[in-house]
């Protein structure tokens, strides 16, 4: 079932086309990872989805219906930047977040998810004395509240040290693991690598690809080889069938096949009935940051 | 509703900015009207010809039943500073982002609107409330008239109330649509003591009193001066109490389309 699924979303602010047209699902249960360079209309469309913002075309649909306020209070939100009225204390804030969504208990629940963002002990300081890294973990805490089974989070991690950072990711992969669906944008690709099981590419307001993370990093297979004679294997390995490639990378050979055609059995037979006995064999996946560039042409 | 109330108290409990400027509020009603009684007294106490022909020309505007016409007058000068609240309420939610905020939490657009709707009908009772108390202060203190005059002209409590919604109302209206404190506080201070007085001037004299449907002017003219000043002109004071009634109307209708307007726009326009 598709907790969210966008129809041709466009969306433009004057002659500037923020969105052309895009049209992607999000699974229940997944770590959906909205990826794209600044610009790219990654907080246009969480903020279409939310009903901050008016799609000029296109509609979307949250678990097959139409949008509706109901539906927003069953979602965590974090968009763009952490929004607290500044004279207020955290327990407050979280109070006004409690009252408009009826998300969690108004005592224990704000107290648990006070103590899940590790803001606990300064929950009566005003949101103003706050670091960016603690006022950007109150707006997790508040889309936490009542632990939905959505959270859709904007650049979760801004502001956070690298501590901060691999708790979120921690919660994130929890929160997973115990079922809930997250959709995050944002332009950190180990970030995304990390914890998106699925990810929609986007670039000047195109959607370049969505699918699962495994499906959009391969586009070929990649296997690492390494022996004691590299020119002895190198010469080998360039008569091997279906090779794309062969490039050389920090002393080992790699060798690029078609998508799915690899099989490292083969290789390892091929080379040793040419006398090379193999010391490194590896298939390896692509690295979201090279697939990103390559699908921006960044 | 209970619920967009409670929620509107959340944020206002803890502000101290809005405390101190509805204790500038509270402060500044008694203030000018405590002025306006001591100069009245002043004058009128004096041993002097010129005090004994004021005395009886001006009457006492501080006795009651006049005592709810003359405060309610002299209080409708001071609304500038309720105003300063109601900006500041609804100029607070973009400043911080949290109007977007409300409604990515679960509330509709019209339920946002709706929420500062009753904040201004909430300072326009707390106004109110003042003014009525006030009133009756003064009123019981120099209580010279014969008693069963005294409640006459309760229906000033009616008229000042719908006076203030209407002006802060249009104080609302103006934070609205700028969305900064400090330039919407501009803005509606100097409409309503340089723009529209002057505006008012002209049009009196060069049209034929096209003035009176000027925004603030409209509600202005549903409480008339008190009613010494009709000794002035009789036959102008005459004309602004007859007018009050259709004024009311114009009242009506004006908060009509200030609210409507604010409500569709906030349905079309980007958070």
């Amino acid at each position: 079932m598709s907790v969210l699924t966008l129809q041709n979303i466009a969306k433009s602010y004057g002659k500037i086309q923020a969105l052309k047209g895009v049209s992607f699902n999000v699974p229940e249960g997944s770590v959906f990872g909205i990826l794209g360079p600044n610009g790219s209309g990654k907080t246009t469309l969480l903020s279409i989805i939310l009903d901050v913002l008016k799609a000029d075309k296109g509609n979307f649909l949250w678990f097959n219906n139409p949008s509706s306020p109901a539906q927003r209070k069953q979602i965590g939100s974090l968009l763009e930047t952490p929004n607290f009225y500044h004279y207020l204390n955290a327990i407050n804030n979280l109070k006004i977040t409690h009252s408009i969504s009826h998300r969690g208990n108004e005592t224990d629940g704000i107290d648990d998810v006070l103590h899940k963002v590790n803001l606990f002990e300064r929950r009566k300081s005003r949101f103003s004395t706050y670091s960016l890294g603690m006022k950007q973990r109150l707006a997790i805490g508040a889309a936490l509240l009542g632990s939905p089974k959505v959270l859709v989070l904007d650049e979760p991690t801004n502001g956070l040290d690298p501590v901060g950072i691999a708790e979120i990711r921690e919660l994130i992969k929890d929160l997973n693991r115990k079922g809930h669906t997250i959709i995050m944008a944002s332009h950190l690709l180990d970030e995304v690598e990390k914890v998106c099981t699925h990810v929609a590419i986007l670039k000047k307001g195109d959607l370049i690809t969505s699918g699962a993370v495994d499906e959009v990093l391969i586009d070929e297979d990649i296997v690492e080889v390494g022996s004691a004679d590299m020119t002895l294997l190198k010469n080998t390995l360039q008569q091997y069938t279906g090779v794309i490639k062969l490039q050389e990378e920090n002393n080992l050979l790699q060798i690029i096949f078609p998508k799915g055609t690899a099989q490292l059995e083969a290789i390892n037979q091929h080379c040793f009935n040419k006398g090379i006995v193999l010391q490194h064999l590896l298939l390896k996946k692509k690295r979201l940051e090279a697939r990103f560039f390559e699908l921006t042409n960044n | 509703m209970l619920q967009l109330l409670r929620t509107e108290w959340l944020k206002i409990k803890n502000y101290r900015a809005f405390w101190l400027v509805m204790s500038l509020t509270a402060l500044s009603y008694p203030g000018i009207n405590y002025i306006f009684f001591n100069i009245f007294k002043e004058f009128t106490e004096r041993k002097d010809a010129a005090g004994q022909i004021a005395n009886m020309f001006l009457g006492n505007p501080f006795a009651f039943p006049e005592i709810w016409r003359t405060t309610a007058y002299a209080s409708s000068f001071f609304v500038f500073i309720p105003a300063i609240v109601v900006i500041m309420l609804i100029t607070n939610e973009y400043t911080y982002k949290t109007s977007r905020q409300n409604i990515i939490d679960g509330w509709d657009r019209n339920q946002f609107m709706a929420s500062k709707l009753l904040d201004v009908l909430i300072i326009t009772g707390i106004i109110v409330a003042l003014y009525t108390t006030l009133t009756v202060v003064i009123g019981v203190y120099n209580d010279s008239a014969n008693a069963k005059d005294k409640w006459s002209l309760t229906y000033y409590i009616g008229l000042f109330a719908l006076q203030t919604f209407a002006q802060l109302s249009i104080a609302f209206m103006v934070g609205f649509l700028v969305r900064k404190a400090f330039i919407a506080l501009g803005i509606f201070v100097f409409y309503f003591i340089i723009l529209e007085p002057m505006g008012m001037g002209l049009l009196k004299k060069y049209t034929n009193d096209l003035g009176r449907f000027l925004p603030l002017e409209i509600s202005d003219r549903i409480i008339p001066p008190p009613s010494f000043v009709g000794r002035f002109n009789e036959e102008d004071y005459k004309k602004a109490l007859d007018q009050v009634n259709i004024h009311i109307l114009y009242t009506f209708l004006l908060i009509a389309i200030v609210w409507s307007f604010c409500f569709w726009l906030n349905k079309k326009r980007d958070l």
